[in-house]
């Protein structure tokens, strides 16, 4: 009986098999109207966002068969919300900052004063290099965010037709010194890589905070971690910043509108840090330090700050006997001994 | 009123001051008394004086390479602002129009930037080197900042306006130029042209005895 | 007021870049300087459709919002119009444009676009109304004429409509009726297979 129902449900099952043909297929009705919606597809071109696939125009220029650029209205709010406005609050707040911090804490002092025995730190080339792009850079910074803040800050009181005139001449300024920037850079960075590559000690000196974390001693070579750090900001961003800089300043080559943006953002929030951390290394090299500013103006320091600052250098001069006394100091720069000061003035006669 | 003092009596008040300034001054040199040479001619003193006036645009080689800034950005400073002062498309048409009557083909756009920059660099160098190399700023005059800022300032109001649609920033920069052709021929910016009789008259006094100088 | 507005009709247009023509001629535009422009998307292939483009005089301008010297102003007929002597020609309205209005009449190396120039809608600039100074600046100003834009009077087909915005879409309204398609359909047509 079971057998028997068990071959009546094969013998049922069998046929079925033998006649199923797969999935169900798409059955062509060939005399119907099939309505394509080629409204869609043209209004889907026209709405793109990110001018994936562009028209054809017969005025033939940049981005002329791209309909619609959504990313432009989108560049512009970002300029002026975020971009000027954080930019602005982050310089200000840097600036604030730094200033509290001398209040508090004042000029970090040698323990034991200077000493007037010198040793020579900086040459005139690495020195001249030095200055040459701290000018550049300054003169660009402040065009820089002329044109960028200057419309919520600067028209407001100079009215629009002076402001019109700062703002040309700031713009074309900066377009012409940027390369100059770039240049300077490459010299920097030719002079000065070596000295800045990190080694052993410098993450004991982050750890230290730089002297501000513990007993006020932190262990340095020729460049401390501070200053390896900012070295490479400086290298790096600004060669981010030079060459987005390029790209913005030859539209001759044609580049889109989405390109021209993307490299405004790069190039401005770059302005923007090294903007706020050059103010922190102006402080630290002129009144933040004692000692500090006479390395890049004259190119010797006092062996007492290279003990404080940069132990293991000042450690090295001392054992190659690279100090010059101060008698000697005074001697070679035209002064009577003790004076810090580093050179004659009227007393040389011309 | 102020543009019409700039483009006007200034600018030719200006220019007779440059040229009757660079004149004199030219003519009080070739023409000052010379202490008289009392050796034996060994060689022409002429030969030697034109030799040198060549011969010294390039360093001698045993201090070249100390003064190898000095002469990279020496060169790039004056090359480019030779070619920014008389190839450099607004001068041409300003000299064309103001002074000479008739023109040339300017540089391209690209170039005149180029040579602005390459200026730039090698004055901001120059001057910077002047300032932090102990000698130099020792004997260093008054003189030879304001020349340098001087120059520098009419360099930057050019740079200013190079949109060419502003009045004032226009005028701010031909203002800037007639101070410098004032200030010219009292200073040490008359280098421009005594570096000729200077090279000349020592080229001649070595030539003489037979010394290349 | 009115509020001034083109429209586009991508039904009707024909590429005949007779708008481009016009344009140019009447405003005296130099080379390399277009106000306006055609564009055709999916050029040769079923569904080709071109559209005439220039300055769309926004409300909520972005030119307006992104403009280091801020050199725009909007008339009261909402036409978006800009002043030559301000503008220094950094080029941030042409990144800004939905439409890349904003033209310049240099491209050369360091930026030096010179001043900005657009599309008025015909209504001139800043100087005085028929001065020479506002002819040579901003180009023809038909507006104050009491006529409209001559790139929609000069389209063959009145595929370019300009003018005040209920008007022209009024115009069009009637157009999309007539034609029988919905308002999902736009610019679409039925088709025959098989």
């Amino acid at each position: 009986m079971k057998i028997q129902t068990l071959l009546l449900l094969v013998g049922l099952l069998l046929p079925q098999l033998a006649l199923a043909d797969g999935p169900p297929e798409q059955k062509n009705f060939p005399q119907g109207v099939s309505t394509e919606r080629l409204g869609d597809e043209l209004w889907r071109e026209v709405r793109q966002r990110d001018m994936q696939s562009s028209g054809i125009s017969q005025v033939k220029g940049v981005d002329s068969g791209i309909l619609i650029n959504a990313r432009g209205d989108q560049w512009a709010r970002f300029r002026m919300d975020q971009l000027s406005t954080f930019g602005g609050i982050g310089i200000a707040a840097i600036f604030a900052i730094i200033v509290l911090f001398y209040v508090v804490r004042g000029r970090v002092p040698i323990e034991g004063g200077l000493s007037g025995n010198m040793v020579h730190r900086f040459t005139d080339y690495e020195r001249v290099v030095h200055w040459t792009l701290a000018i550049v850079f300054l003169f660009l910074a402040i065009t820089g965010l002329i044109l960028l803040l200057g419309r919520p800050l600067l028209l407001p009181l100079f009215g629009k037709e002076v402001f019109s005139i700062l703002a040309s001449a700031s713009k074309e300024g900066h377009n012409l010194f940027g390369p100059l920037f770039l240049v300077s850079l490459i010299m920097m960075l030719i002079s000065f890589a070596r000295r800045n590559l990190y080694e052993r000690g410098d993450m004991t000196w982050l750890l230290k905070g730089g002297g501000l974390i513990g007993d006020g001693h932190a262990s340095g070579g020729f460049f401390n971690m501070g200053e390896k750090t900012w070295y490479w900001m400086v290298i790096l961003i600004g060669l981010v910043i030079a060459i987005s800089g390029l790209i913005l300043v030859s539209p001759n080559f044609g580049q889109g509108r989405l390109i021209m943006g993307l490299s405004h953002v790069v190039h401005t929030i770059g302005a923007i840090i090294l903007i706020a951390v050059s103010i922190g290394h102006m402080y630290l090299g002129s009144i933040g330090s004692e000692g500090a500013l006479e390395g890049m103006k004259t190119g010797y320091v006092d062996i007492n700050w290279a003990d404080a600052h940069h132990d293991r250098w000042g450690k090295v001069c001392h054992e190659e006997n690279l100090i010059i006394p101060a008698e000697e100091y005074a001697r070679l720069q035209g002064q009577k001994p003790g004076s810090t000061d580093e050179m004659a003035t009227a007393e040389q006669g011309k | 009123m102020i543009e019409y003092l700039i483009d006007g009596p200034l600018w030719y008040f200006s220019l007779a001051v440059f040229v009757i300034g660079v004149v004199w001054q030219l003519v009080s040199i070739v023409f000052a008394s010379r202490k008289q040479d009392l050796s034996v001619a060994r060689d022409s003193a002429t030969s030697g004086a034109i030799r040198t006036i060549f011969t010294r645009f390039v360093p001698h080689k045993e201090i070249s390479s100390q003064i190898t800034i000095q002469v990279v950005a020496g060169y790039l400073f004056h090359l480019g602002l030779f070619a920014l002062l008389f190839f450099a498309a607004p001068h041409v048409v300003f000299l064309e129009h103001n002074l000479l009557g008739f023109g040339w083909t300017p540089m391209p756009h690209w170039a005149f930037i180029v040579s602005a920059q390459a200026a730039f660099l090698g004055l901001i160098f120059l001057w910077l080197r002047r300032m932090v190399n102990p000698v130099s700023r020792l004997i260093s005059t008054l003189d030879d900042h304001v020349a340098a800022i001087l120059t520098f300032v009419v360099m930057l109001t050019g740079c200013f306006a190079l949109l060419e649609g502003s009045t004032g920033l226009r005028l701010l920069h031909r203002f800037s130029v007639e101070l410098w052709l004032i200030y010219f021929p009292f200073s040490a910016l008359m280098h421009t042209f005594t570096f000729i009789p200077s090279r000349a008259f020592t080229g001649a006094w070595f030539g003489r005895r037979g010394i290349d100088a | 007021m009115a509020r001034m507005k083109f429209y586009c009709d991508a039904e009707r247009c024909i590429e005949c870049n007779a708008c481009v023509t016009a344009c140019k001629n009447e405003h005296e535009i130099p080379w390399g300087v277009n106000r306006r422009r055609v564009v055709t998307i999916k050029d040769g292939e079923q569904g080709e459709r071109s559209l005439s483009v220039a300055c769309m005089h926004c409300s909520d301008a972005p030119c307006a919002t992104v403009c280091p010297v801020d050199c725009f102003y909007t008339t009261g007929d909402g036409i978006v119009l800009h002043d030559k002597d301000i503008c220094i020609g950094c080029g941030y309205c042409f990144y800004a444009c939905p439409f890349g209005a904003p033209q310049f009449p240099e491209e050369a190396a360091f930026a030096s676009r010179g001043k900005m120039d657009k599309c008025t809608f015909c209504a001139g600039g800043p100087e005085e109304d028929h001065s020479s100074d506002e002819y040579k600046k901003y180009g023809r100003n038909r507006l104050s004429e009491g006529k409209l834009p001559l790139c929609a009077e000069m389209c063959s087909t009145k595929a370019l409509l300009s003018g005040d915005a209920d008007v022209i879409s009024d115009i069009y309204r009637k157009r999309v009726i007539n034609r029988g398609s919905s308002a999902f359909n736009w610019g679409g047509n039925a088709k025959i297979t098989g």
